[in-house]
């Protein structure tokens, strides 16, 4: 087996320089097709980091009159509780709205200054398990029986609620949309670079086809025939994965801390165990790729 | 060694190349096969070989069913087959030695075993000071030495040769035909297929004569054959 791995080896790089130019074709096609995965699947980690933390912040606030009855607030905290799409629903008291509002102000103290009682209400906060649900979850409320008794403006129920759909519908539409350009442009950069592949193994075996009818003759097993064709393939693959993951760590080693600086209050990064799951992928993607690549020229070119 | 029976070979054409072929080669034989241009040899050896399979009857090569013998299985079934052709099929950026060790190569011998018969089968030709030679530096009948040996190598039970002097002048065929001659000394039947007249008639070996992809003649002693 020894001689055998050294042999093929060999061939495959004599094949890789015979027809250079394909295989440069080949090479840069596949760079380019797991790159794209590559970014997109790190944007993607991103981008669903950034809107973990925007949804962690989406809760629904229900705006309490100051002369609710507390036992009416507890009822509607239990029942609000007892709701499947509702995760936790916290007490928030004119005090600590102030205090709140005091350390978000905290740059701006004039402002603070001006306050001589406190004209913030009592909430409750309703954190919700799939913020998605955020509508539902507001049109359920508006219909809840307690809610016009605590509300802080009974008669403009809108005006009682706060929560921040629109900025969740934003985002995972955007992302979406990203994501089916991203798949299109991968389904057809993996589409030319099996063509490409295809076309070198053509190339190769078209230039080998004398030695490949002496192995025939002499039998050589259809196995030893295929292999250096087959490892061509996995090699230009391989080398086109490597090449994208060395640009993926590229960006992101020039890019994340400029957006950190950029954006501050947003999570952004890529921790070490992601960055190797999105090798392993493209390395593996880029196995699939190869070979399926020159198994399909060999099932077309090569009969044994 | 090799077995026939009631062979027939057609290639999508009304006329077939070969037909009803019945033959017996014993191991240890030396067979000529001859016959007109056309006349079916080349099929004869391909059905050997299992390069083309026959359209009716039976064919035992190697105590192995043609028709039987899976695909995956054809490799192992031609490593005791040695072969031998008009146009010597050797790869023209290889040495004597290389051409020779390539066929070890590629059925997985080892480096020991390639180092020490390449050198020998390539004496046993004659040609141990062409051994670094290119084909392009060698005569027609040592190139045909050099495939010989290839051929001979593994030390296969069975050697095949179509027209292995096709190319070449009386003085260097008679050269390759003693080589093959020697070979099949050593308990190698061998098989060759010509139309060299005057060879058949000089070694008196076995010969079988087809015509229209009929064995016309099968005679032990014999020569090529009648005025034709
Ligand atoms: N692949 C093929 N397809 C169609 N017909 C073929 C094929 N190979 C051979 N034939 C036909 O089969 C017949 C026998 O051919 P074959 O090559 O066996 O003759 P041969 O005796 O070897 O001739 P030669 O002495 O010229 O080499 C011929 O009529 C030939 O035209
Ligand atoms: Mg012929």
């Amino acid at each position: 087996m020894g001689i055998n791995v050294g042999y093929f080896a060999k061939e495959s790089v004599i094949n890789f320089r015979r027809n250079w130019v394909m295989s440069l074709g080949a090479v840069i096609t596949i760079y380019l097709s797991l790159l794209l995965v590559g970014l997109s699947i790190a944007t993607g980690i991103i981008i669903d980091d950034v809107v973990q933390s925007v949804e962690d912040k989406v809760t629904i606030q229900i705006f309490l009159k100051d002369d609710a009855a507390t036992e009416d607030v507890q009822a509607l905290q239990a029942q609000l509780l007892a709701d499947e799409l509702v995760d936790t629903v916290d007490y928030v008291s004119k005090e600590e709205a102030l205090e709140r509002f005091k350390e978000d102000m905290a740059s701006s103290p004039e402002i603070i200054d001006t306050l001589n009682d406190n004209p913030l209400p009592a909430s409750l906060d309703v954190s919700l398990i799939d913020p998605r649900t955020v509508q539902e979850m507001v049109d359920r409320i508006k219909l809840n029986e307690l809610f016009p008794k605590v509300a802080d403006r009974p008669d403009n129920p809108e005006d009682s609620l706060k929560y921040g759909q629109q900025i969740v519908d934003k985002l995972f539409s955007f992302t979406r949309m990203v994501r089916y350009v991203e798949i299109a442009f991968v389904a057809m950069l993996a589409l030319v670079s099996l063509i490409f592949i295809n076309n070198t193994i053509r190339l190769a075996i078209y230039a080998r086809r004398k030695e490949i009818g002496i192995m025939r003759l002499v039998g050589a097993s259809n196995g030893f025939i295929r292999t250096p064709f087959l490892m061509e393939g996995v090699l230009q693959s391989m080398l086109g994965a490597v090449l994208a993951i060395l640009t993926v760590l590229g960006v992101q080693a020039a890019l994340i801390p400029r957006l950190r600086e950029a954006l501050p209050f947003l999570p952004l990064g890529l921790s070490t165990g992601t960055l190797v799951q999105i090798s392993a992928v493209l390395i593996g993607a880029s196995l699939v790729i190869g070979l399926a690549g020159s198994g399909f020229a060999l099932r077309r070119y090569l009969k044994v | 060694m090799i077995s026939m029976r009631g062979v027939e070979k057609f290639y999508g054409t009304d006329k077939p190349a070969l037909a009803d072929v019945t033959v017996e080669i014993e191991q240890g034989e030396f067979v000529f096969l001859v016959g007109h241009s056309g006349s079916g040899k080349s099929t004869f050896i391909k059905l050997l070989l299992r390069e083309i399979l026959p359209s009716k009857g039976q064919i035992v090569v190697a105590g192995q069913d043609m028709l039987k013998l899976k695909n995956w299985k054809v490799p192992y079934l031609r490593r005791n087959i040695g072969c031998v052709f008009q146009d010597f099929k050797l790869l023209p950026n290889k040495t004597s030695y290389e051409n020779v060790a390539f066929a070890l190569e590629v059925i997985g011998k080892s480096k020991h075993v390639i180092r020490t018969q390449v050198p020998e089968v390539l004496r046993l030709v004659g040609l141990e000071d062409k051994i670094n030679s290119y084909p392009d530096e060698l005569s027609g009948g040592e190139q045909q030495r050099v495939s010989i040996a290839r051929a001979f190598v593994n030390r296969p039970p069975l050697l095949l040769a179509d027209e292995p002097t096709g190319n070449l002048d009386p003085a260097t065929s008679l050269g390759i035909m003693s080589l093959l001659n020697r070979i099949n000394k050593t308990g190698t039947t061998v098989l060759v297929a010509t139309h060299d007249r005057e060879m058949v008639d000089s070694m008196r070996k076995r010969v079988i004569a087809l015509e229209n992809g009929l064995v016309i003649r099968d005679q032990n002693r014999g020569v090529y054959g009648y005025g034709d």
